[in-house]
């Protein structure tokens, strides 16, 4: 008994649990932000480590370091409390998805349920932190994420949906065996369904063409304006581990997930896979412009939520199961 | 300890940039620094939106009456610790401007600065080197304890 908690522990809070999931989270930051600097023919960071590969946790480790501002008119408990859960929901939420070949940390039925509810979470704790800065940048940037959340949030459900209506299950897990079986990748069988996902991921990660709650250009710096010194590095690790909670997500649900391949095993499969994403993500980060609010609300109602509806209607009737 | 957190306040230094009333020149040399041609991302240096996310604050332009009090909020809105940069010869010393009956000179007559980059307006070179300067200044600042 004694033992298999000890082991469960360790599995939460080293490998593949906390502590690795913050070292992917840093090590994506570096590929994300090297690999949109060559995309605009550039170097990005070079010279903190090889190849900058530190650069994300030197930023980090500054800004912990610095110091620590709550404006006087802000809310302090909101203040307080939401950059903590900004950074934890994405890593509870990542628990659940299957990184080292076999079952998740905390695999249970109906988890994939539970992801979509945490990834909404997400959102609600953006919309408060922004309201308990209590400053009129934050505010306009807080309710820009939830507006925008209005728009995209029905065509990221359905799209979740289509894999779990294929594999007949509501797990994570399950899905990814159901997958393994015969290499019968997901995103083969319901493209439309992988491609609706990757641009509401794109809008949940408050990445280019939907980053309107953070535009810098117009409100400063969006719903993060206020914060300061360890609020903002708890934020941005927040934000890169929802970088690896998103690439994970599409990598379980349409990529096959962490399953052998050859001679590779599970974990080596699901790095190259995340990686893969993520270099996607950061792709169309660097060759699109933003969107105004209105156009992203009303563009995700007219084309995305009637796709995502059709690609759902087709798994129903056998296409791509 | 100390050591680790000298070495990435060296390696991450961010820029928010503030134009206390100057031609608009220091400005577009100092955006030439940051585009791509430059890219001082290499460094770890970003510019940012927020007085609050940012170590270095880039001024140009002499001070006029009216933006001092502006000037002096941004600064008191960075947190500690925050260096500042004056970017041209209208920040250095209020230059051409420097007995006009609605400027008070340079920078340095309102806030105490780290770096002077003269110049009108200095080339992205020059503006990259003093930044390096200061960077360097950080580190001896750090080692002296």
């Amino acid at each position: 008994m004694t033992e298999h908690l000890l082991t469960l522990a360790l599995r939460v809070l080293i490998y593949p649990g906390a502590l690795f999931l913050i070292f992917l989270a840093f090590l994506y930051e570096w590929v994300d932000r090297k690999f949109l600097a060559r995309v605009q023919n550039r170097y990005g960071p070079l010279y903190t480590g090889p190849s900058g590969i530190l650069q994300p946790f030197a930023d980090f480790l500054k800004l912990l370091s610095k110091e620590d501002i709550i404006p006087a008119a802000a809310d302090r408990l909101l203040f307080n409390l939401t950059p903590i859960a900004y950074s934890t929901l994405p890593l509870v939420a990542l628990l659940v998805i299957p990184i080292d070949g076999g079952e998740a940390v905390l695999a249970f039925d109906g988890d994939l349920i539970f992801v979509m509810f945490l990834l909404t979470l997400i959102v609600v704790t953006v919309f408060l932190a922004g309201l308990g800065s209590m400053s009129r940048f934050s505010i306009i940037g807080g309710v820009r994420a939830a507006l925008q959340m209005l728009g995209y949030e029905i065509p990221m459900g359905l799209a979740l949906i289509g894999p779990a209506v294929a594999a007949g299950s509501l797990s994570i897990t399950d899905i990814v065996r159901w997958q393994s079986t015969g290499l019968r990748w997901l995103i083969l069988l319901q493209p439309l369904g992988f491609a609706i996902l990757v641009c509401c991921m794109l809008a949940e990660l408050e990445y280019v063409p939907f980053d309107i709650p953070e535009a810098e250009t117009e409100i400063v710096a969006g719903w993060r304006t206020e914060f300061s010194g360890r609020k903002l590095a708890l934020i941005r690790l927040g934000k890169d581990l929802e970088v690896v909670l998103a690439s994970a997500l599409l990598a379980s649900l349409y990529l096959g997930g962490a399953q052998p391949l050859y001679s590779l095993p599970g974990s080596i499969t699901f790095l190259i896979k995340t990686v893969l994403v993520v270099l996607l993500f950061t792709f169309l980060r660097g060759v699109f412009a933003r969107f105004r609010i209105d156009q992203m609300v009303s563009g995700m109602w007219r084309y995305m939520v009637p796709l995502a509806i059709l690609q759902v209607i087709l798994v129903e009737f056998g296409v791509g199961r | 300890m100390t050591k680790a957190l000298s070495w990435a306040r060296v390696k991450s230094p961010w820029l928010i940039h503030f134009n206390t009333g100057g031609c608009n020149g220091c400005d577009i040399e100092l955006v030439a620094a940051l585009t791509p041609r430059f890219d001082v991302e290499r460094f770890g240096i970003l510019l940012e939106g927020s007085p609050r996310h940012a170590d270095i604050l880039a001024v140009t332009g002499p001070v006029t009456l009216q933006v001092k009090d502006r000037l002096l909020r941004i600064y008191e809105q960075m947190p500690e610790p925050k260096y500042v940069v004056a970017i041209g010869t209208c920040a250095v010393s209020g230059a051409p401007f420097k007995d006009c009956y609605n400027v008070y000179g340079g920078v340095d007559k309102v806030l105490p600065v780290d770096v002077y980059i003269p110049g009108c307006p200095p080339k992205p070179e020059a503006i990259i080197d003093g930044i390096v300067k200061l960077i360097q200044k950080i580190k001896g600042e750090e080692s002296r304890g």
